[in-house]
């Protein structure tokens, strides 16, 4: 049976020749408007000049994120998807335990029309929304900045303060500690409970768990993640609940199952509202 | 010629042995100074790891599984190639997720209905619960049109809406079918958009009910993109070609191939 083994062997590589062949005259064809694919030249950690971001080893840069020029980020911290950290005028610090959520933006101002220099400084702990756009701001420890908030140059977040989603601070306001700020142009909104600043600093917590998830999954080898492909197309077709209809009790493979810390605990209290 | 010019000037440049020595004694007076004079600043201590990758050839992943969540999307759905679904996404017939959009379904569930569309640079996320109590998934059913920029996190949008750019919709948020949101408007949580009508600004107040002709032109937007989104589908090979990219590349570093 070796000999039948080789020919259709031989005959499946004259079948990917064929293909190949095929897809050049078809590359032929579309001519100068065909699509050339290249690989990604995105740099997650790009120096200017000098100036080369600092980040530390336990910190989670999404690969798509950018963390630019004169960056320093501290332990535990996570810069998610989409991220543009651009430290080439000035500095940015980022603290630890901070998460910089999905498509957000922090930039520095050299000199803004004041003629100030505007590091960026975000504290420890701080967790600040999808798609924010932070210049030349100062936020400190466990303040909590909203989905799609833009912070203008100059503005000072207070400890355990916190802007509402989608509101635009305009330049060198102070938000002082404890009270939520929001709208366009930001004005005072109401006080924060004490329930909800402990809020802020567990959901802090909580991101420097799931970033450990994304961080492990996003350094994967190409071997690990067919390997888990494989895994994960064999578990697909068993359904839990059948199985214990039928008093099976399977178990699905370490590399499939998520760490217990991430998934919240199951509590009977609401848990409160971000804002408003 | 250039290069023959720029490499003589960079001999005659560099520094011969006794400018090196005045080199260092600046520098070594320069840290005296700057250690002198700078102020006892509480910095924590950042330990960079040696082998961080600074850039990754592959890029970012577009399909990010987390455990045995994986996230699917339908065989003509288009999603760009930047685009980031993580968890338990799950990408519907007909729609389309476009550049940037970052659909990160890690503690929840997130769902985009029948020819649905999340345009540019979304972000899609579902929170761990919401305020209403509901289960925290993100919902957006058939022929939603979710505009650029928006922000959506947790909510329930109920077929044949229009979400105008730039619009965040904050955790339990439920816009009822044939709404549209104007463009930069903000739902705060919890908060319901009856059907019919058209609402906006920050946080989010009625402006009219929509007539029924408008009505009727919200699943033909869907539609549309749907059809813009085929053509841009059609640009894609099934498998990507890079490898003879990635052959070429270290044929020139001279590894094996």
């Amino acid at each position: 049976m070796g000999t039948l083994g080789r020919a259709i062997y031989t005959v499946g590589n004259w079948i990917r020749g064929t293909g190949q062949a095929l897809d050049r005259v078809g590359s032929l064809l579309q001519g100068s408007h065909r699509l050339e694919e290249h690989l990604s030249r995105h740099r997650t950690l790009m120096s200017v000049f000098d100036k080369s971001p600092l980040v530390d080893k336990d910190a989670f840069v999404a690969p798509s994120a950018s963390v630019i020029g004169d960056v320093q980020i501290g332990k535990g911290s996570s810069i998610w998807y989409g991220c543009v950290l651009r430290g080439d005028v000035n500095n940015i610090s980022v603290g630890s335990g901070t998460n910089i959520q999905d498509n957000s933006l922090v930039h520095v101002a050299k000199t803004n029309l004041a003629g100030k220099e505007l590091p960026t400084t975000i504290g420890d702990y701080v967790t600040i929304g999808h798609s924010a756009v932070i210049h030349g701001c100062t936020v400190e420890d466990e303040a909590f900045v909203g989905m799609g908030a833009t912070l203008l140059d100059g503005v000072v977040v207070e400890k355990h303060a916190m802007v509402a989603a989608g509101s635009l601070v305009r330049e060198n306001t102070r938000i002082p500690s404890g009270e939520v700020w929001g709208g366009n142009p930001a004005k005072f909104m109401r006080k924060l409970t004490d329930e909800e600043m402990a809020y802020i600093s567990k959901s802090a917590e909580n991101y420097i768990n799931l970033a450990h998830i994304h961080a492990a999954e996003n350094s994967k080898s190409f071997e690990e993640i067919e390997v888990e492909r494989a895994l994960r197309k064999k578990y697909a077709r068993k359904d839990e609940d059948y199985d214990s209809m039928l008093g099976i009790v399977r178990e699905t493979p370490a590399e499939l199952i998520l760490p217990d810390n991430v998934l919240p605990e199951k509590t009977t209290t609401r848990v409160p509202t971000t804002h408003y | 010629m250039a290069t023959s010019l720029a490499r003589i000037s960079r001999r005659c440049l560099t520094p011969s042995l006794s400018s090196n020595l005045i080199r260092r004694h600046f520098a070594a007076e320069a840290v005296a100074v700057a250690t002198t004079t700078e102020a006892p600043k509480p910095k924590s201590e950042v330990t960079p790891s040696a082998d961080r990758a600074k850039w990754d050839y592959r890029g970012q992943r577009q399909i990010i599984p987390l455990g045995q969540w994986l996230p699917k999307v339908a065989v003509d759905a288009y999603v760009a190639p930047n685009v980031v679904l993580a968890g338990q996404v799950t990408v519907w017939d007909g729609s389309s997720v476009w550049n940037g959009a970052v659909l990160r379904g890690d503690l929840d569930k997130i769902t985009l209905g029948f020819c649905s569309n999340v345009q540019e640079r979304c972000v899609v996320h579902a929170a761990w619960s919401s305020p209403t109590g509901l289960p925290a998934e993100t919902l957006i059913d058939r022929y939603v049109t979710v505009g650029a920029y928006s922000l959506l996190r947790s909510c329930t949008i109920e077929p044949e809406c229009i979400i105008g750019q730039h619009s965040i919709l904050m955790e339990g948020s439920l816009v009822e079918t044939r709404s549209i949101l104007e463009a930069g408007s903000v739902v705060p949580p919890g908060r319901r958009i009856p059907s019919g009508e058209l609402w906006g600004g920050n946080p989010a107040r009625f402006i009219r009910t929509l007539t029924n002709e408008e009505t009727l032109e919200i699943p033909k937007l869907a539609v549309a993109i749907n059809h813009l989104s085929g053509d841009y589908f059609s640009e894609f090979l099934p498998y990507s070609t890079v490898y003879r990219e990635v052959e070429k590349f270290k044929k020139s570093l001279g590894i094996a191939v």
